[in-house]
């Protein structure tokens, strides 16, 4: 590919056609070179995203087998949380609307999401270390990595795109539908290519390209989220135009089937990919549009107190997860009549919920507590986690050669995932509980549900100790071992009941063990997981002080 | 006062499962002198420097610092030690900045106005975050934290890696300083005009284990210096004289080493010769250096640089 390179270029030199080989020459092989550095996760993308559809169809076909069944879901279908998270529901009396309302977005949004760190991983990233200088030393046009990289991944979409419909039909959904399915998953991306494209011009560093070009997704997805609320009967809001993931809803698969809003996806990526390249033309190599922002340069008084530390370095995890919780928790407030309704019948999954309780809804609410205690114990993981990367990154030497005791400087980074996860359960029971209240029309159940989702921090203390023990003793498997534990728990807490594993095992996990919602709180085993949690901090933190510091 | 010992290390020995990295090593730095602390990669230098902050704990022998134990006393000791490594780490998205004033603030002895003194010595941008900083930027964070400290005993581990010429001179007139005020510093380096420029003291380590140590003078002493001189009488009588070896003449002039102890007797030989431009050049650190990094076959070098 090399040779044939330099020979267009020469033969372009000696025709005197100079400038049309000097801004692509290289393409062809850069694409190869790009798609040789991905094609795993490219991959691995596929498979997931288009994976996806065929199991969430034959899942939708099982709960809805009958027409009558899909008609009755239809009626019930559109809830403003549903329309908010999801999208608006329309031929929802179909199966292929039915596949639409529960994977549509995430699709789209996870394509989107994925295009974007290709594309900034292969683009602004490459320039930022310094391997873009390094090729564009070389005989390689200005223009052929920027293209090659945003066609290497539209491709990447197209196929996505396709293999999503492919399955679809493969399933016996309706074939012009489907083939619009999976136009619609590409289009989006096509018009976030685009975007990042832009993004990729504006900011120096990956991290900001991808923190950018995800605040782009939040907007379109939340102005589209409006759109959908605010809708009138099945047609949103007018606002839901301003937004491209809108542009992809309003392809309107298996219902009116309209290619023309992928046309307007297709030309609005050509136009923003267009823009990007004349703004690749004005600037320099490794430089950036928007200046580079600049941080504070000191402290203030709490800042470079320990805590203020690892509030600082945690605030990026703290925001993230904060939002993520509060957001599965309306949602989870929001649907459990709904889903109370649907799962009528006695089905093997109304067991998973119900439990010994018998009382569904009560069963459901504490399965949905219990769900949100688990993201919250994966959000105090992750921040507890930060002892071992401060370690295996060696930051932890110029640390512990100041004059902090190992113990004091492991307990302030245990303190904060602790505390805050309490009031992350506090403020998730609570907005789970006032969703519920304003679906059902009950009010003011508010507190219950903030207090019993706070009877699930012993269980999150225990992960955060089970973190802290594996970091002082197996420190260099520490974290895989952690989020195993994690794992395993989870799988066993939330499926052991479909898995028809003994009973003695699911409902003891350090999740199962906290009574449900409105039973008698049963204080013995939250007892019990304190006094486990305490026992493996303590280790954990002695074992701490007393070993050699490992470090790259 | 002055013969107190700011680091005091005997027969320390540290092993890392069966490899052996400290093998009785042996280590002292006199209150108020600059010591310097040489060895090929991987010789035992930085887990020497790591026990002596209580990051590791040694496997025998004994290691005292201000007269206290570097792994039990830490706490106590640490408000008196300032540390730099060879490879600041820092946290990406924190500012330069913020990274000194947390390094400060942990040692106990943050002073505004000296981080400023010295981020203007080393024309040094705060406000830019870690991850932006070229390898010698992230060397002067941790430089400037280090030297706005009032602490006793500094430890400076390959401190100049990355650093350009005048930065490092900006370096060696710091440490100048700090050895006027009368502070004690280790100084682990490869750069030998550094250590020649700086040090009082001198500890050549290998393979774990102190193979020279003493006054940079001393060690000189020992070594055979190398005399270059034009003669008008005949040179090859010098032959005859013990203690003169690598005799050779070219272009009338004549050239040969010779021992400390028979420098008398070749200077006596020497005067009948009538001798005129006489240069004696002292053995260079580096050749010092050099003798005991290549005394051993390459293969053992080797063994040792897992656990530098």
């Amino acid at each position: 590919m090399v040779s044939e390179t330099s020979v267009r270029i020469a033969a372009a030199q000696l025709v005197g056609n100079r400038s049309r080989y000097t801004t692509l020459s290289g393409f062809w092989m850069l694409v190869w070179f790009i798609v040789r550095r991905n094609w795993l996760r490219m991959l691995v993308w596929l498979v997931v995203l288009a994976g996806m559809i065929p199991l969430v169809i034959d899942s939708q076909r099982e709960l809805f087998p009958t027409q009558a069944a899909r008609e009755a879901y239809a009626q019930v279908a559109n809830t403003p949380a549903v329309a908010a998270m999801t999208g608006l529901p329309y031929a929802a009396a179909t199966l292929g609307g039915i596949l639409n309302i529960k994977l549509w977005m995430t699709e789209a949004v996870a394509l989107a999401f994925a295009v974007i760190f290709l594309v900034t991983r292969n683009g602004r990233a490459e320039e930022e270390n310094g391997r873009t200088e390094f090729l564009r030393s070389t005989k390689l046009g200005r223009h052929a990595y920027s293209l090659a990289n945003w066609a290497v991944f539209g491709a990447f979409s197209t196929v996505v795109g396709l293999a999503c419909a492919a399955l679809a039909i493969s399933q016996g959904l309706p074939p012009d539908g489907s083939l619009l399915m999976g136009a619609s998953f590409a289009a989006v991306a096509l018009v976030f290519i685009g975007v990042v494209a832009i993004v990729g011009q504006l900011c120096q560093t990956s991290r900001a390209a991808n923190g950018l070009a995800s605040i782009v997704v939040a907007i379109a997805y939340l102005i589209r989220a409006t759109a959908d609320v605010k809708a009138k009967n099945d047609q949103p809001l007018w606002i839901a135009w301003l937004s491209p993931i809108g542009w992809g809803q309003q392809a309107r698969s298996f219902a009116e089937n309209l290619w023309w809003p992928i046309l307007l996806c297709l030309g609005v990526a050509i136009l923003l990919c267009i823009i990007a390249l004349r703004l690749e033309s004005h600037r320099d190599l490794g430089a950036g549009m928007l200046p580079a922002r600049k941080g504070r340069k000191s402290f203030g008084a709490f800042g470079r107190t320990q805590l203020g530390l690892t509030l600082r370095l945690q605030r990026g995890p703290i925001i993230g997860w904060a939002i993520g919780i509060l957001v599965f928790a309306a949602f989870f407030g929001g649907v459990a009549t709904a889903m109370v309704d649907l799962l009528g019948g006695n089905t093997p999954v109304v067991g998973v919920f119900a439990g010994h309780s018998g009382n569904l809804l009560d069963g459901l609410l504490s399965y949905f507590v219990m769900t949100t205690a688990m993201i919250v114990a994966a959000f105090a993981l992750q921040v507890a986690s930060a002892i071992g990367t401060e370690e295996s990154t060696g930051r932890i030497e110029i640390q512990l050669s100041g004059a902090i005791s190992r113990i004091r400087w492991a307990a302030n980074r245990l303190i904060v995932p602790a505390v805050i996860s309490l009031i992350l359960l506090a403020l998730g029971g609570f907005v789970l509980g006032a969703t519920f209240g304003s679906v059902t029309g009950i009010h003011g159940q508010d507190p219950k549900f903030a207090a019993y989702s706070t009877s699930f921090w012993p269980s999150v203390l225990l992960v955060i100790a089970v973190t802290m023990f594996l970091i002082a003793f197996i420190p260099r498997f520490a974290s895989a071992l952690t989020w195993a534990f994690y794992g395993v728990v989870v799988l066993l807490s939330l499926l052991g009941n479909l898995f028809k594993l003994p009973s003695w095992l699911v409902e003891n996990t350090p999740f199962t063990t906290v009574s449900k919602l409105n039973a008698n709180l049963n204080v013995a085993p939250l007892v019990v997981l304190s006094i486990i949690a305490i026992v493996l901090l303590t280790c954990g933190l002695l074992r701490f002080k007393m070993r050699d510091t490992k470090s790259a | 006062m002055a013969t107190q010992l700011a680091i005091d290390v005997r027969k320390l020995e540290k092993n890392f499962g069966t490899v052996k990295a400290l093998n009785g090593l042996d280590l002292q730095v006199e209150t108020g002198t600059i010591c310097g602390f040489l060895g090929p990669n991987g010789s035992g230098k930085t887990t020497t420097i790591r026990i002596l902050l209580g990051l590791l704990r040694s496997s025998g022998g004994s290691a005292k610092l201000l007269g206290g134990d570097p792994w039990n006393d830490a706490v106590e000791l640490h408000r008196k030690i300032a540390y730099v490594a060879g490879d600041v780490t820092l946290w990406p998205n924190l500012t330069g900045g913020q990274a000194i004033d947390i390094i400060c603030e942990l040692r106990g002895d943050r002073d505004k106005k000296r981080i400023d003194e010295f981020l203007q010595i080393f024309d040094l941008d705060p406000s830019k975050k870690a991850r932006s900083y070229s390898k010698g930027n992230r060397q002067k964070v941790g430089l400037v934290a280090t030297f706005a400290s009032r602490a006793e005993l500094f430890i400076l581990d390959e401190p100049t890696s990355g650093l350009d010429p005048l930065m490092e001179a900006v370096f060696t007139d710091c440490v100048s300083q700090l050895s006027d005020e009368g502070r004690t510093v280790l100084l682990s380096s490869h750069i030998f005009a550094e250590v020649e420029k700086l040090c009082d003291t001198v500890t050549i380590i290998r393979d774990g284990r102190t193979v020279e140590s003493g006054a940079l003078s001393k060690l000189r002493h020992l070594q055979r210096s190398t005399i270059t001189v034009s003669l008008e009488g005949n040179a090859k009588k010098l032959a005859e004289v013990k203690g003169i070896q690598d005799l050779q003449t070219e272009n009338g002039r004549t050239s040969f080493s010779v021992d400390p102890d028979s420098l008398s007797d070749a200077l006596a030989a020497l005067a009948p010769l009538g001798p005129r431009e006489l240069v004696s050049t002292p053995p260079s650190l580096e050749e010092l250096f050099l003798r005991h990094y290549s005394t051993h076959g390459q293969s053992e070098l080797k063994a040792g640089e897992q656990h530098g």
